[in-house]
């Protein structure tokens, strides 16, 4: 049952949105704004709902409960108006392998209603912005990872949206394209788009965002500027350490270390939250020491959103 | 006009898609035609101007036959061995005469000669004598089974004259006695001898004419021959024209679930075109490929094969009822079908076995049991079938009205379930 949304200034608004499949609670009841003209991020690990969260935005999925609102219009009510509003950029690259870059665009261009030289020009613009103009009579199967993932998202620039979703658009790309799609996104907001971009890459969110959502398990645990964020786990500072031995050995006698807020082990790597790295650090070689360890690797960072997500459910951001 | 517009768009991207892969080629013209086109020629000799020969058959015979005073200068075994030797049996058999049994038999043995023909001594008498009955001995080799029953032929309707020979006389007693007549034995002998002359002659101008056993050797004319195998392509076509037509819908079918592994379909879906539109789109292209390939299969088959599919308006209209139902059921079936990993075996398998049982395979045999018929009208092949064979017979549209209308209407029924299955999995 859709409500009408809170009068604002908000591109989109979302409101109790739940989602769920049999038992699976894929999304449970989170609510957010983004504002027109802002880079919004979700951010969180695989699993934590983002996906599912950018498929019912962009009417793809009904949600089980709740609704939203883009431009205005309920993703309920009149999801043929929210689709106009948006364009989608999917994690995985949607694309006819056997079709030209050109063939593709144009025929994207007509599933949002272009038509004639108007579908033309847009055609050539996008080939221009993802820099395939040289190469739009190729097949798409014969193009790289990166070009594929640049023809990904030309195609979501297709109808000029005033919202532009992009799921997790880095995900296996080489660096270089990586950087490339991320001053794109850049450049389409500094154009005026409204740009709800999902990752698991905390650096992205950082860089590119005026708000992040972090979100978990179907929930979404905290909202702010990353600013706002990083003053939730105050002023700790993070140490990332790999030994020569079982972590169990030092685990213990770590975590009672004075100045050692919290401490979590994964993958052979131990991490810390400590309130002074200076401080804290001769205190863990000494212990090592004394219980016959070496510290092989050491890291020390000062606090970001992998530290909050650290910090608010005892779990590295990872993959 | 919006949605049409969209939904031609879908059509055309889809065909355009289909268009560029090599299998599909495959299997909706090169397939069907290349299979219609071996049986065809295996059954025209590769495009030779013969049929099929076998070679002279080497008869050695001996002749004791001894004809007696009473047959006045018949001797059914010269008659016998002139007739073996006749111009005409040259190309069935070549001819070796010996002397005695012994010779017979060993020519055999030593492989000179397929078959050995020994003509008995009394002959001549039981043809026209007192005597009972007489036999003839053949030797063959027991490897050989085509030539030994070529002579055995040749021998019985040889002998088949003489038999008459002896009851022409019977008859002609009969029928006198019955009136009160007697006849003299010489002028008995003398209708035997007579009946045995128009027996040998006639023999022997069957033989110059068209004998059974020749024709084998010589086939109808060229022209007739040709319609016949244009006949059988029809049917080996018709068949593979049906099998195809459901393999080739099944597999454009498909291509929604492709799209989905794509992650196209869900693209499609962000995009503001409804999604009856987005699945009514890649139908028509499923509709419009199969129309085609129904197209291109019977004008290249006529052409190419000299098939005359029937009278223009039943061609259509079985065309038709091809197209709905192959395009309905390659929707419904693949409706079921979660990846096109496990549509290869499932399109394989369900449409060889309808196929089978709607008799796509077995269209040139004549004598096939009562219950396959009846099999195949449960399955929308065996209707497609049957609308096309009506037509090749020249069958005029009214009396197309029952299999069209029962592919149509199973077309419908199957695209309804199908749509309405795709509509639910992909809410």
């Amino acid at each position: 049952m859709s409500t009408d949304p809170t009068p604002s200034t908000a591109a989109i608004q979302v409101r109790g949105l739940h989602k769920h499949y049999d038992d699976v609670h894929a999304v449970r009841g989170i609510d957010f704004d983004v504002h027109s003209g802002e880079i919004f991020s979700l951010l969180g690990p695989n699993g934590a709902g983002k996906t599912t969260t950018i498929s019912i935005l962009s009417c793809l999925l009904q949600p089980s409960d709740g609704d939203a609102w883009v431009m205005g219009h309920s993703i309920r009510d009149d999801s043929m108006a929210v689709k106009r509003a948006i364009g989608v950029v999917p994690q995985e690259v949607a694309l006819y392998p056997d079709l030209s870059a050109r063939e593709n665009l144009t025929f994207w261009g007509k599933m949002y209603g272009l038509r004639g030289p108007a579908l033309r020009q847009r055609v050539d613009e996008v080939l221009e912005i993802t820099g395939l103009t040289d190469r739009q009579k190729g097949r798409v199967d014969k193009f790289s990872g990166g070009m594929q993932r640049r023809l990904n998202i030309g195609i979501g620039l297709l109808p000029q949206p005033q919202i532009l979703f992009l799921d997790e658009p880095t995900v296996g790309i080489d660096p270089q394209s990586r950087r490339n799609i991320l001053d794109q996104v850049k450049e389409f907001n500094r154009q005026g788009m409204t740009i709800l971009y999902t990752t698991h890459y905390m650096e992205e969110a950082q860089e590119l965002s005026d708000h992040i959502a972090i979100m978990d398990q179907g929930k979404l645990i905290a909202y702010g500027t990353h600013q706002e964020l990083v003053e939730i786990v105050g002023e700790l500072d993070r140490i990332r350490l790999t030994i020569n031995a079982t972590s169990d050995r030092v685990l213990g006698s770590w975590e009672s270390t004075e100045g050692v807020r919290r401490i979590s082990a994964e993958d052979g790597t131990i991490t810390l939250m400590v309130d002074d790295s200076n401080a804290v650090l001769p205190r863990l070689f000494e212990t090592a020491a004394q219980a016959d360890v070496r510290i092989t690797h050491i890291e020390v960072q000062e606090p970001n959103l992998e530290a909050v997500f650290l910090h608010l459910t005892g779990r590295a951001l990872r993959d | 006009m919006e949605h049409i517009q969209r939904a031609l768009d879908i059509a055309r991207k889809d065909l355009t898609r289909y268009t560029r892969s090599l299998f599909i080629w495959a299997m909706m013209i090169a397939a069907p035609l290349l299979i219609a086109g071996l049986i065809y020629f295996a059954f025209s000799g590769l495009g030779g101007d013969g049929g099929f020969s076998v070679p002279a058959t080497r008869l050695h015979v001996v002749n004791l036959d001894q004809p007696g005073g009473q047959a006045a200068g018949f001797a059914a075994g010269t008659l016998l061995l002139d007739f073996l030797q006749s111009e005409q049996l040259s190309e069935l058999v070549q001819v070796t005469v010996g002397q005695d049994e012994y010779s017979a038999r060993a020519a055999v043995e030593a492989l000179s000669a397929d078959v050995a023909v020994i003509i008995p001594q009394n002959l001549t008498d039981a043809v026209v004598g007192s005597a009972a009955g007489a036999t003839l001995t053949m030797v063959q080799d027991p490897t050989l089974t085509i030539g030994p029953g070529i002579v055995k032929s040749l021998l019985a309707g040889f002998l088949d004259g003489f038999s008459g020979s002896k009851i022409a006389p019977q008859v002609v007693v009969q029928q006198l006695d019955d009136r009160g007549i007697e006849l003299e034995p010489q002028t008995l002998q003398g209708v035997a001898l007579e009946y045995a002359a128009w027996a040998t002659e006639l023999g022997r101008s069957q033989g110059s004419q068209e004998h059974p056993l020749i024709s084998i050797q010589a086939p109808p004319a060229r022209v007739a021959r040709q319609s016949t195998l244009a006949k059988l392509a029809g049917q080996i076509l018709a068949g593979q024209l049906v099998f195809f037509s459901f393999f080739t819908a099944a597999s454009t079918a498909q291509s929604i679930i492709t799209e989905e592994e794509e992650h196209t379909l869900a693209r499609l879906f962000t995009t503001p075109t409804a999604r009856t539109t987005i699945l009514g789109g890649k139908l028509l292209a499923v509709f419009l490929l199969v129309l085609g390939q129904a197209v291109v299969l019977t004008v290249v088959s006529a052409l190419v094969f000299g098939v005359q599919w029937g009278q223009p308006l039943s061609v259509a209209l079985v065309t038709l009822g091809l197209v709905v139902a192959s395009s309905g059921f390659g929707t419904f079936l693949m409706s079921f079908v979660r990846s096109t990993q496990q549509a290869g075996p499932v399109l394989g398998g369900v449409l060889t076995i309808m196929g089978m049982a709607g008799g796509l395979f077995t269209t040139g045999f004549e004598s096939l049991p009562g219950f396959l018929d009846t099999l195949s009208l449960l399955v929308p092949q065996g209707w497609a079938l049957r609308g096309w064979k009506l037509s090749l017979a020249g069958a005029g549209a009214s009396e197309l009205w029952l299999p069209v209308g029962v592919m149509l209407a199973m077309g419908a029924l199957f695209f309804a379930l199908g749509a309405t299955t795709f509509r639910r999995r992909l809410a």
